[in-house]
């Protein structure tokens, strides 16, 4: 055994800094969750914290924490909704498009905003927005109206975000959708066209069905991280004034926790968010090797 | 072939919805480069929409002659060479260790990666993790803690099952040492798979204001993005470029009444923004590349 291990003495020392990385950066992290059982303070280590039993967990007869549990649904519901359809739309519209000089371009403008950061959409929201000489308020006084705070306002910050993530990620996403409409065979259009069967038929019963697979990869794939709602989003546009509706699982662990220094009770609500994460992704999974026969792994 | 007139229409309408898409796409930045070029109490008046009216570089030179801007722009250069080279050495290594077969204990230490996709201890174990590494507040805590993707090793593995195994073995051989093959045979084979994964690390890193934020204190060692995280939420000017000795020499030497918050806002994130302009067009066939080849269920 030993002998079979020295033969691969290289391959180990390759993968040795990732094992070391990851015992370090999230396997002790994993063990760090005992805080969430703890009364724990700077200065402590993890280990020697003295053990509070379920004190932590408070936080669950507090009505603010159900507060933020909704606004966490709520907004990953509408991201959901408005998110998932859109880039399989995109995708289609793009498909129809006969000069393909037009298709690149389309394609290549809409990749774009994927490679800004979500605080360079803050700032496009902020110079649109503001309420003192945004774009489109200078509008809305135009026509008459009365300027509309929209970067403070609890009615507003949920279609801000959903319009925002629309306008960031719509054709990033579309890309696998395009590759898989390549693959569906020419002929089957061919066929279609002898048949008589127009545009809106072909789309119906040839391009849909061929991205089927796609769609259900892509749908199991973003169920794990439905609850993760974009606190890189979120977190620069949320504000005392839009707060009720914008904080969610993770704005609430990131003050309570290094903000306010509650680590106990932050690390709790981080637990619950994780373990909530790793049951989607096992049902996702389940669900999948159910329909395809087999499993994401 | 004929095409009926609906289908003609069909195609004005899907042309004229993209056109619309790709508007909405680029006017963001063209309205605030526009207000970035403009002397800020002018463009205050509102009317700017596409094209500066009163021209000026003045916005640009407060924000590029401000130190702690500078500064953040070289940590973020920095942090993006660094932690993209250190990402992909320490992932290539990984994956090509692992795409032994034979290795012993290959499953187990498959599972210990793949088991850290699944689950996290959280934001604050990690925290506290940081702390004890005494990576907060240090330059390092950008770099050391995301050098290895599990993501990105497994898209690595996957290409690097692709590569004959012919040629491997016939290196072997030859008595090539399995860092030889690494080096002249897998390596440069694996440059379009090593440029797209490349460019996301990249791009992670030149985007990331979070560690920043919440991980370091130090203003000398935020990045670009945290200084605009700061920069978003500032009420005056004062409060974010301060006693800059920079700020009130231009100040004094011009005129310092012509600049608005907002000016320097839009100049300070274009200047964040300008570079990946700049490069998009030239690499934007890598990520598309990128994305496939994760894309494949490996």
């Amino acid at each position: 055994m030993l002998e079979r291990l020295a033969k691969y003495r290289s391959q180990y020392i390759m993968i040795a800094p990732a094992v070391i990385l990851l015992l370090l950066f999230s396997y002790i992290p994993m063990a760090g969750i005992q805080v969430a059982f703890k009364n724990f303070h700077i200065g402590y280590t993890i280990w020697n914290a003295p053990w509070t039993g379920l004190e932590n967990f408070s936080f669950l007869k507090d009505d603010q924490f159900w507060v933020v549990v909704k606004n966490t649904i709520i907004i990953a519901v509408l991201k959901f909704v408005f998110g998932f359809p859109a880039p399989i739309i995109l995708a289609l519209l793009i498909n129809e498009v006969r000069h393909s000089g037009f298709k690149r371009f389309v394609q290549s403008v809409s990749y774009l905003p994927h490679f800004f950061s979500w605080i360079v959409v803050a700032y496009i929201l902020q110079s649109l927005l503001t309420l003192d000489g945004g774009l489109v308020n200078q509008f809305v006084t135009k026509t008459g109206g009365d300027p509309i705070f929209f970067l403070g306002s609890t009615e507003w910050f949920r279609p801000m975000i959903v319009a925002s993530g629309l306008w960031k990620e719509v054709g990033w996403n579309t890309i696998l959708y395009l590759a898989a409409i390549t693959t569906i065979d020419p002929q089957l259009y061919e066929a279609a066209k002898v048949e008589g069967a127009g545009r809106m038929a072909q789309i119906r019963h040839i391009t849909l069905p061929g991205i089927m697979p796609t769609i259900s990869i892509v749908l199991i794939l973003s169920m794990p991280s439905l609850i993760a709602v974009g606190m890189d989003q979120i977190y620069p546009l949320m504000n005392p004034a839009n707060q009720p509706v914008a904080d969610v699982l993770d704005t609430y662990i990131l003050r309570s926790g290094l903000q306010q220094g509650y680590f106990g009770m932050a690390t709790a609500v981080g637990l619950l968010s994780s373990v909530i994460s790793l049951i989607l992704v096992l049902v996702t999974n389940q669900t999948a090797r159910k329909i395809n026969g087999e499993g994401l792994w | 072939m004929k095409r009926s007139a609906g289908d003609k229409t069909s195609q004005i309408v899907i042309i004229v919805l993209l056109l619309l898409l790709c508007f909405t796409v680029i006017y963001p930045f063209l309205y605030m480069l526009a207000i970035s070029l403009n002397e800020g109490r002018d463009a205050a008046k509102g009317g700017v929409y596409l094209w500066p009216r009163s021209f000026t570089l003045y916005n640009f030179r407060i924000v590029l002659g401000n130190e702690i801007i500078q500064h953040s722009y070289w940590i973020t250069i920095g942090r993006t060479l660094l932690g993209t080279v250190t990402g992909l050495l320490v992932t290539l290594l990984a994956a090509f260790g692992l795409s032994y077969r034979a290795l012993p204990m290959r499953g187990t230490i498959l599972g210990y990666v793949l088991l850290t996709m699944l689950f996290s201890g959280g934001l604050i174990p990690f925290y506290i993790q940081l702390h004890d590494l005494n990576l907060l507040n240090s330059f390092w805590v950008y770099i050391v803690p995301s050098a290895f993707s599990a993501w990105n090793m497994f898209v690595m593995m996957k290409f690097i099952g692709g590569i004959p195994e012919a040629l491997i073995e016939s290196a072997e051989m030859d008595g090539a040492h399995p860092f030889r093959v690494l080096w002249s045979i897998i390596l440069p084979l694996s440059k379009p798979m090593l440029a797209a994964l490349g460019l996301f690390t990249g791009v992670m890193h030149w985007n990331d204001w979070f560690a920043g934020a919440f991980f370091v204190s130090n203003q000398n060692l935020i990045p670009v993005q945290t200084f605009l995280q700061q920069l978003l939420s500032a009420q005056d000017i004062s409060a974010v470029l301060g006693g800059n000795n920079n700020v009130e020499a231009l100040a004094r030497g011009s005129s310092l009444a012509n600049v608005t918050l907002m000016s320097i806002k839009m100049a300070t994130v274009m200047v964040s923004a300008i570079p990946i302009l700049c490069v998009y067009p030239f690499l934007q066939r890598y990520f598309v590349k990128g994305v496939l080849i994760g894309s494949v269920k490996g």
